[in-house]
Parts: structure tokens; sequence; C-alpha cells
């Protein structure tokens, strides 16, 4: 073409080696031996045996991480899901004790959890000027209003029929298969996101919703999609706390998206859009799970461990700013 | 330039409007319910949602800067705490110095939220997260671990919300200096302009001169310091405090806000919105099992008008957009 | 009292990476109307910013009535009475206009805001300039034009003795503009001083006594108005004779391609038709506002228009969405590059491959390998100034960024281009430059919409001029016919000619 002046133009990328050392997931693998290694010294019961032993209480709320990783990379946020998790629950066990099949319980958990993630997205998209906080806000306060109503005066319902949850509670060997589940479905997402192009789409979505829209790309097929999906997870959430608590009440999934959204956050996905993996924020999940059955071993009262939860969250997202900020400070 | 018409005024002006849904509401509740209008019912009502009124300025002030702050009950119960585990183990038992100890520690919560986001560029929902946790769990290591302080346990202290000056309660009072203030506050004076000019347009703002960062850090201190006062508020009207208490009041202080026309992206909202908005709210909440609206309801129903306010808000700017589309001449 | 109110010498200013100013004099006596002239990105905002205090020179002096002064901030500029009125209204939306005039030196009693005071003292101001608007009403209820003469009153209030106006009647209409020209008499009659920063010859001659032109952040030269031609004045601006800029190429003009018929959307346009043949650059002008911008991207299905047919190769297509336009192979290079053209934050390559990647995707995985390589052939096609297509786009210049926006639209199958102001914000090299792939583009066959409200372009590169105004098509134009008078005449004219359209 025109004026072409036979200049070549690199596209060679960096080995993939030298990128992923020299990373956040990097330093997080490091956070993740360490605090191992903490625990162990901490409890003298932190062994692998007990962490697979009581890790699925805590994996539940891995679940949530996933799509809530997609909806901050949106630049969005969902504190709807913590009430998602409770209705879900609820309506589970309420299913689950007229002596239906698990099947039947499941679908339910599931349609319930999606129901709600689609009534947010429908809002969202719908009415695009909206931000999602107060949506969710709103709907959060809504959802968990249902449950309420549903429990009625006395507040919570026990699982009777326990058969179907006893049985997702269930183990290969040590290794319980919430564990498993929780693994399949990060590669799977994290593939998603990574390699294909709807995972593109979405980053170009979260860094400037404009260009894509000019793009060509869904924006709002997009959001919706994402925001159902928030739900049907936390519908899977929903279903395997009932199978370590056997029960929900109206307290059920309190403060869940904050600890999704810490997790996320924690693992370098950025709040305000465009940046961060799922690796980053599986590993993040791993280490906060893992220090919590090491502290809960202690009996470290479970406020204690939202302090430093509350800490990590703020810290993750402050100190990359204040480092750059210095930085710029000592270039000048 | 003609003088608009009285209704056109009426119509036009947001607040105006909600101080009719107000009226309307009364007359509606009176006549299902006519104890409802009873001077005892009313001041019951300021009484038990003097936190939530108290706290909305402060969000109010939040929400112009285009900001958020969901730490709030927290610091409301970590300055409760305090007091009362002070008034327990008898350290005090003066009422003033028991405010000032509240206000102070809740000024020292509003300032490390300020900082984070002003200084460090946290988003306020992601530092106001945090800070939930932390102020929360504070409270519950200065409690000891979940104690309690009763009504036995708080001394003189909880006389401050039964006394009464000129018929009414102390409490009503303090709601009523509150809003004196800040209506001056909002309105009449350079700083609380510099509140709207920040959160009207930013960078506008900077260059002509305000230190947007500042502003920034005083309206969170501000919101603080009302959390503090809040505490103490709390304490004295319920006669205890715990650790847990307020948990997730703070949807009700952002929904007033939300109702009384405070914009979530900033710039747009007033002191008597603020008003107006909590007192719709708190009206409800006490209607509800006046009208026969089980109270177990009570959570849907303000969710719902939540999101009605905002939907009904986004509706009404589409149809006056697009009338000003049609008007302009072409 | 020195000659000069105020005075420049030797003004240098440095961004990462550019000399945004280089070496640059400047000299306004009191009571002057001085217009300030050059292209885009020849450094006149920079300068302006310079003077009011929002930049800071690395090199040079100014003098304040023969003082040196050293600004640190705005705020030390409009005490030495210095007051701009910006491009943009830099106004706070929500807040009505009397307190939008005196924000930052509100009229103070007891500590306590006089409202009353206030709304009297700007109401006599917007009493001078004649505004039909009360200080009580909401500053972004206001048109434009209305929240112009807000700060134009602003700096009146601050008693400002230098007011400087940027670009003021770019979004003006010729009565709008009438009135702005009343205005700044009236300045000048009271003793002050203005800078004036136009594209318009016609406010220059109107206005200003004297004219300075920069080029490429360097000081031309300064002029009476009175003792030069035009011809001499875009020579100075643009360095060198307009037709060596503009390569048009003679190309045959094939079938028609794109057929607008009748578009109207509510509040922006109404009625407009006009074709594009294979080959032909159609160039679509009018003043800022005139509904240029909304008309393509209703064509493209960003909006939605509310009546009007749209045909391609003589068939009816619907559009009703950006995707839509890119399968039927209307591509649009949207005006604002940073934020709607490309990710700034992205390298180069995934910027080229967003609107095609799922072309290359094997199940829904993308093949990176097959992106980089188009990427890479892509970029270089364009001859992009760039190192790898892995680094940002923020990390390019103006002219470099449109490169890459180019490169995204030849990723996919095209029919008819879209280019909107293409050469916004770019230097004068890097716009030959990309006049020669336009040229290139209409060689090829394509079909191209040029929308541009810089005359000398859409005179170069045009073979049939559209104008808009305020929202019809006020006018069509050979190539042969057009000269900027008429261009003018039909950009300015509101009212006759279009309401009868109406009709």
């Amino acid at each position: 073409m025109a004026g072409k002046s036979g200049r070549s133009i690199n596209n060679v990328p960096e080995s993939a080696f030298k990128r992923t050392v020299l990373s956040w997931e990097g330093i997080l693998v490091i956070l993740l031996v360490v605090v191992n290694i903490f625990c162990g010294f901490f409890s003298e019961y932190y062994n692998l045996n007990s962490v697979l032993r009581q890790m699925p209480v805590y994996l539940a709320e891995v679940f949530l991480m996933i799509p809530m990783a997609y909806i901050l990379i949106l630049g969005e946020i969902d504190i709807s899901v913590g009430a998602i998790v409770c209705l879900s629950a609820t309506m589970s066990c309420i299913v689950g004790n007229t002596g239906a099949p698990f099947i039947v319980v499941v679908i339910t958990a599931l349609l319930v959890g999606t129901a709600c993630g689609l009534v947010n997205g429908f809002i969202l998209t719908r009415f695009q000027e909206l931000p999602p906080m107060i949506v969710t806000l709103a709907t959060q306060i809504i959802f968990r209003g249902i449950a309420e109503i549903v429990l009625g005066s006395g507040g919570s319902i026990s699982a009777t029929n326990t058969d179907g949850f006893r049985m997702i509670a269930g183990k290969v060997g040590n290794v319980p298969y919430i564990l498993f589940l929780v693994i399949v479905l990060i590669v799977i997402f994290a593939v998603i996101l990574g390699k294909s192009t709807f995972g593109r789409r979405v980053y170009a979505i979260g860094t400037n919703r404009l260009t894509a829209y000019y793009s060509g790309v869904h924006v709002q097929k997009i959001r919706l999609i994402i925001y159902t999906m928030m739900g049907t997870f936390s519908g899977l959430c929903a279903l395997f706390l009932i199978s370590t608590s056997y029960g929900a009440n109206t307290t059920t999934g309190n403060g869940y998206e904050m600890d999704a959204i810490a997790m996320a956050v924690f693992g370098g996905i950025l709040s305000t859009g465009g940046k961060g993996n799922l690796a980053g924020g599986a590993i993040s999940a791993f280490i906060i799970v893992c220090l919590r059955v090491g502290l809960g071993q202690r009996n470290v009262h479970a406020q204690v461990i939202l302090l430093i939860l509350g800490l990590l969250l703020i810290g993750a997202v402050a100190l990359p700013n204040i480092v750059g900020q210095v930085k710029r400070a000592v270039k000048k | 330039m003609e003088k608009k018409s009285f209704i056109k005024k009426l119509t036009g002006s947001r607040e105006a409007l909600l101080a009719v849904i107000l009226i309307i509401l009364f007359v509606v509740i009176t006549i299902i319910s006519p104890s409802f209008l009873s001077p005892r019912s009313i001041m019951d009502m300021l009484k038990n949602n003097a936190v939530t009124m108290i706290l909305a300025l402060g969000m109010l002030c939040v929400m112009l800067v285009g900001g958020i702050d969901i730490s709030i009950m927290s610091t409301l119960a970590l300055s409760g705490m305090a007091i009362g585990m002070l008034l327990k183990y008898e350290y005090i038992s003066n009422t003033f110095l028991v405010f000032v100890i509240a206000i102070a520690i809740g000024a020292v919560c509003g300032f490390l939220v300020g900082v984070v986001i002003s200084r460090a560029d946290v988003p306020p929902i992601i530092a106001t997260m945090g800070f939930m946790y932390v102020f929360r769990a504070m409270g519950f290591i200065v409690s000891k671990g979940g104690e309690w302080a009763g009504a036995a346990a708080l001394g003189t202290f909880k006389n401050f919300a039964t006394t009464k000056i000129l018929g009414l309660s102390c409490v009503i009072w303090l709601i009523i200096i509150c809003y004196a203030f800040f209506f001056v506050f909002m309105k009449w004076t350079r700083t609380g302009r510099k509140i709207y000019a920040v959160g009207s347009n930013a960078s506008a703002a900077e260059v002509s001169g305000i230190n947007v960062k500042n502003i920034k850090l005083m309206v969170y201190m501000i919101m603080g310091v009302l959390a503090g006062l809040g505490g103490a508020i709390q304490v004295s009207v319920y006669a205890s405090a715990m650790p847990d208490m307020q948990q997730g009041g703070e949807m009700d202080v952002i929904a007033a806000c939300v109702i009384g026309g405070v914009s979530m992206s900033g710039g747009r909202g007033t002191v008597v919105g603020a008003l107006l908005g909590s007192l719709i709210l708190a009206t409800i909440a006490k209607a509800l099992p006046l009208v026969g609206i089980d109270a177990l309801a009570q959570n849907t129903i303000k969710g719902v008008l939540i999101l009605a306010v905002v939907v009904v808000n986004v509706v009404l700017q589409r149809i006056a957009d697009r009338n000003a589309l049609k008007g302009r001449e072409m | 009292m020195s000659e000069y109110v105020l005075e420049l010498k030797g003004i240098t200013k440095i961004f990462p990476g550019v000399k945004a100013l280089n070496n640059v004099h400047f000299q306004l006596k009191p009571g002057e109307v001085h217009a300030l002239m050059g292209e885009n990105g020849a450094g006149k905002s920079t300068f302006i910013k310079v003077i009011t205090g929002v930049h800071k020179a690395e090199e040079g002096e100014m003098f304040l009535n023969g003082e040196r002064v050293d600004f640190r901030g705005p705020k030390d500029a409009q005490a030495a009475g210095i007051a701009a009125v910006y491009q943009h209204p830099t106004s706070y939306p929500h807040l009505t206009v009397a307190e939008n005039i005196f924000m930052g030196h509100e009229i103070i009693k007891h500590k306590m805001i006089q409202w009353k005071a206030m709304n009297v003292e700007a109401n006599k101001l917007l009493a001078q300039l004649d505004a039909d608007f009360d200080a009580t009403a909401e500053m972004g209820n206001l048109s434009v034009a209305q929240q112009q003469m807000v700060e134009i009153a602003k700096a009146l209030s601050t008693n400002a003795r230098i007011v400087i106006l940027d670009e003021p009647t770019a979004a003006l209409t010729r009565s709008e503009s009438e009135k702005l020209y009343k205005i700044v008499d009236k300045l000048k009659e009271e003793g002050v001083s203005v800078i004036f920063i136009s594209h318009r010859f016609e406010d220059m001659y109107r206005l200003a006594s004297r004219v300075t032109v920069f080029r490429d952040s360097q000081y031309i030269g300064t002029y009476d108005v009175n003792g030069i031609t035009n011809a001499d004045l875009i020579k100075a601006m643009v360095g060198r004779e307009i037709s060596d800029l503009f390569p048009k190429p003679v190309v045959e003009i094939g079938e028609e391609m794109l057929k607008i018929e009748n578009f109207s959307r509510l509040g922006y346009f109404k009625n407009v038709s006009f074709n594009v043949h294979a080959g032909e650059i159609v160039g679509l002008t009018g003043l800022v506002g005139a509904g240029r911008t909304e008309v393509v991207e209703s064509v493209c299905g960003i909006t939605q228009k509310d009546s009007g047919k749209l045909y391609l190769e003589g068939q009816e297509v619907h559009i009703k969405q950006p995707s839509d336009a890119m399968e039927k192979g209307i591509i649009l290079l949207p005006e604002d590059r940073q934020k709607e053209g490309l990710i700034m934050s992205w390298g180069l390559g995934r910027n080229v491959t967003l609107p095609t990647i799922s072309q290359y995707a094997k199940k829904g995985i993308n093949d990176e390998k097959k992106e980089r390589d188009l990427a890479k052939q892509l970029l270089e096609e364009v001859d992009t100034k760039a190192v790898d297509i892995f680094q940002p786009a923020s990390s390019l210049s103006g002219g470099n960024q449109q490169k890459v926006v180019v490169a995204k639209a030849l990723s996919q199958e095209m029919k008819v281009v879209i280019m909107d102001e293409p050469t916004k914000g770019v230097d004068v090299g890097a716009k030959a430059e990309i006049y020669a792939i336009m040229g290139e583009l209409a060689k090829k066959g394509y079909a191209i919409i040029l929308i541009s409200s810089e005359m000398p372009e859409i005179l170069g590169m045009a073979d049939r001029i559209i104008v808009m105004c305020g929202g019809r098509k006020t006018g069509e134009l050979s190539r042969e016919e057009a000269t900027q008078e008429r261009i003018l005449e039909l950009a300015m004219e509101k009212g006759s000619a279009g309401k009868e359209a109406a009709k």
C-alpha cells in the first residue's frame, strides 16, 4: 500500500515462562506455600487430611468466585449473590422436604439461582443507565426478603430428606467430590475466559465498552449471559452449602458476595474491569480456604478471620496503586 | 423571565413530589389505622429511625461525590460497642464524654476509609466492603468476643434517649440539630458547595482550584463522624450494645437517599430529599403491620421500592430526554 | 506600563514523548483581539493551558504588564485577571447558572453564601450579554451556546483583563455567532484583551486585528489581519501548498453501493438522503452538531433511526446492531479513536483483530498464531510506526493510532468505508499518509464516506460533497462547484430551506 517503508513489526510474543514467573500469579503461588507453612506451625492439626476434610464448607464459596471474576472483569459488580444463595438454598430444602427425588432438588436449586441472575441481567440490560451496584443492592434485599417470607416466622428450615445431599458430600478416597467439581469448573471457565472468543470479548467490554460495541461485540447479550451465569453458580453453591449444614435460614449466604469479590480481587482481578484472570482468582481462593481451615482449627473466631480478609481485600487493591504512585513520584 | 406557576414548581421539583407522597401515605395510613397519627406514635417512629435518618445525611455527602459507603454500620457497631464496654466496666459515666468518644472513634474510622479511597484510589465499594469486615470484627474484639452491654451496664447513659426537653426526646432534638446544621452547611457554605462541585464535574473542580482529594476525604470523615454519633444513639435508644447491631442497616440508609432523589453518579441530591426519603422509608416500615401486611414482607417491599424508584427515574429521564429532542429545532 | 499586557517568550512544553510547544512566542496588546490559528494539534490548546496555569512550561518566560509571572496553578492565573472559555464548557451541569458563574469566588457574608445577591449579580452579567435565560436555570439544561455565554459571564465576573476564547463558534449557528461577535466587541470596548482561537477565517476577519499562527508545535509568525491573504495564511498554517497534501487519485466511479433514503431520527436528523458509488469519496460536512456523525452511526446500527431505508448494492438491508453492518461490509472508523475506535491499553494486534476474532477461532477457542500473523500483515500494510504488535495503542501518536483503526477495518470484508474525522488530532505528515491510504481504498473500488469539519480536507479529497445543517441535508456539491464559501453558506444556513423541507 501507499508510502510503504518496508518497516517490519515484530509479532513474536515473549516466552510464556517469563510472563508467568514475573506476575501477580507467581507471587500468589509463593504466598500459598507460605500460608500453608504458617498454618502448619500455627495448628498442630493442620495436614493434608484435615484440610481435605474441612475444606468443603469453604469451597462452596469458591463457586461464586468464578462468575464474579467475569463480572468484575466486565467492570461491574453483583452484590446480590449471597441473597441468591439464601433463596436458592431455602427453595431446595423445601422441595427436598416434600420427598421429591434429589435430581428435582438439584434442578430447583439451579433454576432458582438462574432465575434470580436472569432478573438482575434483565434489569441491567434493559435499563443500561442503572449502575449494577444499586440494582443488585435492591435485588439483594428482595431475594433475601422473599426467602424471609418463605421461611416464615421461624426463619429457618432443616433438610429432612438428606440422602441426596449426603451423596454429593461424598469423597473419592480422602478427596471430596466438591474439590473435583471446583477444579473442573475453574479450568473450564479459565479456558473460556483466557482462550476463547467469548472471553476476549468480555475483556474488551471491561476495558472499553464503547469500542467493544462499535467493534460489533454484543455487549448486552454478554452481560445478560454473565449475570445469569452468576445466578446459576449461586444455586450450585447453595446445593453444596446444604450438603454441609443440612438446612437454610435467613442468614444463609450472608456476606458471600464480599468473600467472592475478595477472592477475585486478591487474585489480581481489577475491580474497575479489564484485567486479571481466573488462575489468580483460583490461587487466591485456595489461599483463603487454607487460611480459614488453619485458623479455624485453633478456634480463631470467624470475625477475626473476616478482619484478615477485609485487610487483604483493601491491601490487594491499595498496594499496587500506592506502588504506582510512588514510582511516578520518583520518576518526576 | 416569568415566574413559574406554583403547580409547575411542585411537579418540577423532586422534593415537592416526595412531600406529596409522604402526605398521601400519612393520610391513607391514618384512615386505616387512626392511632398512627398520634404524637406518641410519630415520636416513636422518629426515635426508632434516628440512626437511619442521621446517617442518611452522611450518605448524602458521600453519594454526592459519586461514592458509596457500606462500612457505616460496622463503624456504628464499633463505636457503640466501645462506649458500651467503657460504660460497662465503669471507665466513664459522663454522657457528654460518651458522645465525644463515640464521635472520635467514628471520625478515625471515616478518616481511614477516606484515605484509602482518596489517596490509594481504591474504588469506594471495594474499600468500604473491606472496612465493613474490619470494623465489624474490631467491634467484636472490643466486646471481648461477643459480650453484650445490657441496660443495667449502661448506667445513666441510657437515660439520654428517655429524657425530654420541651416535650421532645433528646434523640429527636439531635435529629433536628443535625438536619438544621446540614441544611445550612450544604446550601450556604463554600465547603458544602464544593462537595456539589466535585460531584458534578470533578475535573472542572480540579481546574478551578478545588482540592478534590481532600473533599473526598472530608465526606468520608463526615460519614464516619455521623456513624460514630449513630453508635451512641443506637446504644442509648435500645439500651444495649452488641457487636452485631444494625448489621445490614446500611441498605436502609442508601435506600433512604435513593428514594430521596440522591443520584448514584454524584452531583444531585439535597438535605430535604434525604429527610423525605428516610421519612418515607420509616413511615412505610411502621405502616406495614398497621395495614395488615406481615412484617416478614417488609424487606421485600423495601427492595421493590428502591428498584421501582431507580427504574422510574430512568424512565422519566428517558421521557424528559425525548421531549427535549422533540423541542429541538430542525 | 509595558506595550503588551501579555508576553510569552521561548515557551517549550514537553509531554512524555512529544514536544507539544517548541520555543513559542506571543504578544498581546491591551484592548486587542488577537486570533490564534493553526491546524489541529498545532499546539494552540496546550499554549492556552500554559497561559492559564493548567500546564507548566519546561522553558520560557511569561510577562504580565511587563512583569515576570510564574503561575503555579489555574488559581494564580485567575487572580491575575486571566480567564479562559474552553471549547467544551467546563461547567457543573447539576448546579445553577449563578453558581457556575461564581464558583470559587462566591459572594460571602458572615461565612454564608448570599444566594439572592449572587442571582442578582449573575442576572446583571447575563443581561449585559443579552442572555435569554435566568441565573437560576440549571446549567445542564442549557444549550451549548447558552453554556458558553455562562462561561463568558464567568470570565466577566472575575473582572478578567485578558479573556481567552477557545473555538467559541465551533458549535454555534450563524445568528448565535453574530451574538458572540457583539459580545467580543463589547469586551474590546471595555479595554479587555481577547485571545481568540478559531478555524474559521470569517471569525478572524470579523474580530481580530492581528493573528498568530502555530504549526507543528512551533511559532510561525504574527501578521496584521489586514495585510495577509487567505492563501498566505493557509500556507503558513499547513506549511505547503494544498495540492501537495491531497494526492487524490483519479478513479473511475462505479455502481451505486450504498443508498440512504429519508433517514430520520427524532432530535438528531430528518429526511437525510444521499448515496455513494464504488470508488467514490463522498464528503459529509457541516458544523459540529449538524448531525453528520449521528446519520452514519444509524447507518452502522450504533443507534437506531426512527424511519428511512437503506440500500446496499440495490438491495434493501436492515441493520439493527453494529455487527449487522459489519457482516454486510459497512465499516465505520469512528470519530473518537480513543473512546470508540481503539482499546488504548490493549496491544495493537488484539485491537486489529477484535471485530473478526470469531472468524479465525476454532470451536470458540482463539487461534492466536493466526491472529498475530494477520495483525502483523495489516499493520505493515498501512505502514504503522510501531515496534511490535504487543505494544499498547496508547503508546502511538494520533496518526499511527488512526492507522491501527484503518488496519482494524481492513481485517474485515469491506464494501463501504465510513471515516469520521480521520485526521482529527493528527500531525501534518501523518495526515498526508492517511489521505494516501484513503486514495488507495478508493482505487480498490470501495465506496468511501468521509466526514470532516476541515474545509481543505473535504475540498481536497471528496468527489462529491454533502453539506448538513441542523440535522438536515442542505446541499450537495460536485467537486467542481465546491468552494469554501459555498460550503460555509450551506453549513450555516439554518431555517428557511430546512423548514420548508419539513412540511
